[in-house]
């Protein structure tokens, strides 16, 4: 990246910490995010309320399930599908009430599936703590047909929808949790610049 | 800041403190429109001093013939409240800004819950029009101190058709603030506007039970707080201001014939701030626009509310 440029769009996360002041907490991780629960657990447990939910899915992730399970005395929920653990999610947010504080952590793709899930319920990205684990892969929108294409690792990618060479631009939309595509060829087509797994 | 000329069409006394004006435009044309919240400052030419209070517009968004402001006498008044009680006739001219919102409706809640003190009701009188329009779930907590010196009880009855909440001090009743907020749904946005200790007292419990900031909103129409009188250097004008006791900073520079700029004038919205460069005595802050670090250090200072301890101050203007 270039030096002292920055797009505002792109999403700054944080290790996750607990809220102090809560009635609740509601905190969702799959995979390698798992460690990341694990790190929470470290800090002084409030004293309110903790909800775990945690997806082990993905076939070479590593699974913190049995550990969670062992160190976690509060409610928690393990899931073979993000389906299955956004589902739950939703059926608890139903019911919830202002003061429940989300903690996600994961890859930048189930981070924003949680945030699109939540949106229904009058919840704002902003309040959601996020921490970033595992890859870096991210989920592109063609800006020409609309596609969204997920675990993009390059700086270049051909668009799933209309097999455009896409350029990856650090530009993020939050309502569709995905980075911009451009067309990089579209005035020299064929002419493409080196493609570079930058995201891995 | 450009301003328009309106007449006052009607004084109406609501309660022994609490007067209505309706303002229309002086050529008749329809005023500007404005969204439920907003508030407009009417500029008064006193005797020796021009006064600019803010007032929120209560009447329904949908009607831009009029404007209807209601002032409520303040006991420790400068001046301005005064005036409008007892100069402030039908037929009168007078001057006010276009109308601002610094306390919208957030289009994203799931439900509202707006909480008046006093005099406070005025912008949720608008905020209601703009609710009732989309159908929207809320609630109005309306605390005073009695049924006597309320002002549109019997009016906002019959238009919030049972999301009306009263609480007078005068029979001890009192809004359970905790109990209030711990159980609204996820996607509730609370509005509080009254006195200063319970606007505080709102933000304090909404903080406390783990409200995001997002969803607190707070409008608070304090006049500036009276102080000592000191003596300010406009850095860049090379002027310097005597700041009278019961003058705000704000006014003492603008009555030097200084164009400063300002908005509020309420200590929130942060557009008259401005960059301190020297002072002998610290700054009084009485704004919530800057951050508690902010404050300490003493680089900035809102002149609309805030004062300074010692006998001099320069800033950059």
């Amino acid at each position: 990246m270039e030096r002292g440029y920055w797009i505002k769009s792109k999403p700054i996360y944080t290790s996750l910490t607990w809220h102090e002041k809560a009635t609740s907490h509601l905190v969702l991780a799959t995979g390698i995010g798992g460690m990341a629960v694990l790190k929470l657990f470290q800090q002084m447990h409030p004293t309110q309320p903790v909800t775990v939910l945690y997806g082990k899915y993905g076939q070479i992730e590593l699974d913190y399930s049995d550990t969670l399970k062992s160190i976690i005395q509060d409610d928690l929920h393990l899931y073979k599908f993000e389906e299955d653990l956004l589902k739950k999610l939703q059926v608890l947010l139903r019911d919830a009430t202002m003061g429940l504080r989300i903690y996600v952590a994961g890859s930048e793709g189930f981070i924003w599936d949680v945030v699109a899930a939540a949106k229904p319920f009058g919840i704002q990205e902003s309040e959601i703590m996020k921490e970033q684990v595992d890859t870096l892969a991210r989920t592109v929108y063609c800006v020409h047909c609309k596609t969204i294409t997920k675990y993009v690792t390059t700086n270049i990618t051909c668009c799933n929808g209309c097999e455009r060479m896409l350029f990856v631009r650090d530009h993020f939309s939050r309502n569709l949790g995905a980075y911009m595509g451009l067309m990089v060829d579209a005035e020299s087509p064929g002419e493409l610049p080196a493609i570079e797994e930058i995201y891995p | 800041m450009s301003t328009i000329n309106v007449k006052v069409a009607a004084v109406e006394e609501v309660t022994p403190l609490i007067k209505h004006f309706r303002l229309e435009s002086e050529d008749g044309a329809d005023l500007p429109p404005f969204s439920g919240g907003s508030h407009i400052v009417v500029t008064m030419d006193a005797e020796g001093r021009t006064y600019r209070n803010p007032y929120s517009l209560m009447g329904s968004p949908s009607d831009t013939r009029a404007y209807h402001i209601s002032v409520r006498r303040q006991e420790s008044s400068r001046g301005g409240s005064v005036f409008m009680h007892e100069r402030v006739q039908v037929g009168m001219r007078l001057k006010i800004t276009h109308p601002v919102n610094l306390f919208s409706l957030s289009k994203l809640a799931h439900k509202h819950i707006l909480i008046a003190g006093g005099i406070g009701i005025t912008p949720f009188m608008s905020q209601i029009e703009d609710l009732k329009a989309v159908d929207a779930d809320y609630e109005l907590h309306y605390a005073f101190r009695s049924y006597e010196q309320a002002a549109f009880v019997n009016e906002l009855e019959e238009k919030c058709e049972g999301k009306l909440y009263c609480y007078a001090d005068s029979q001890n009743e009192r809004i359970d603030l905790t109990e209030l907020l711990r159980h609204q749904p996820l996607g509730t946005h609370v509005y509080v506007c009254g006195p200063s200790p319970m606007v505080v007292a709102v933000l304090e419990t909404a903080r406390n039970l783990g409200w995001p900031e997002n969803n607190i909103h707070h409008e608070e129409f304090s006049a500036p707080p009276v102080g000592e009188p000191f003596k300010v250097q406009l850095a860049r004008s090379g002027i310097e201001v005597e700041v009278p006791a019961e003058m705000s900073m704000l006014e003492a520079i603008e009555e030097a014939g200084v164009a400063a700029d300002s908005l509020c004038r309420g200590g929130v919205c942060g557009r008259c701030e401005l960059t301190v460069l020297e002072t002998d005595g610290g700054i009084q802050h009485h704004d919530h626009y800057l951050s508690d670090s902010e404050k300490v250090s003493c680089r900035s200072i809102m002149p609309c509310v805030s004062r300074t301890k010692g006998k001099r101050l320069v800033v950059d203007l």
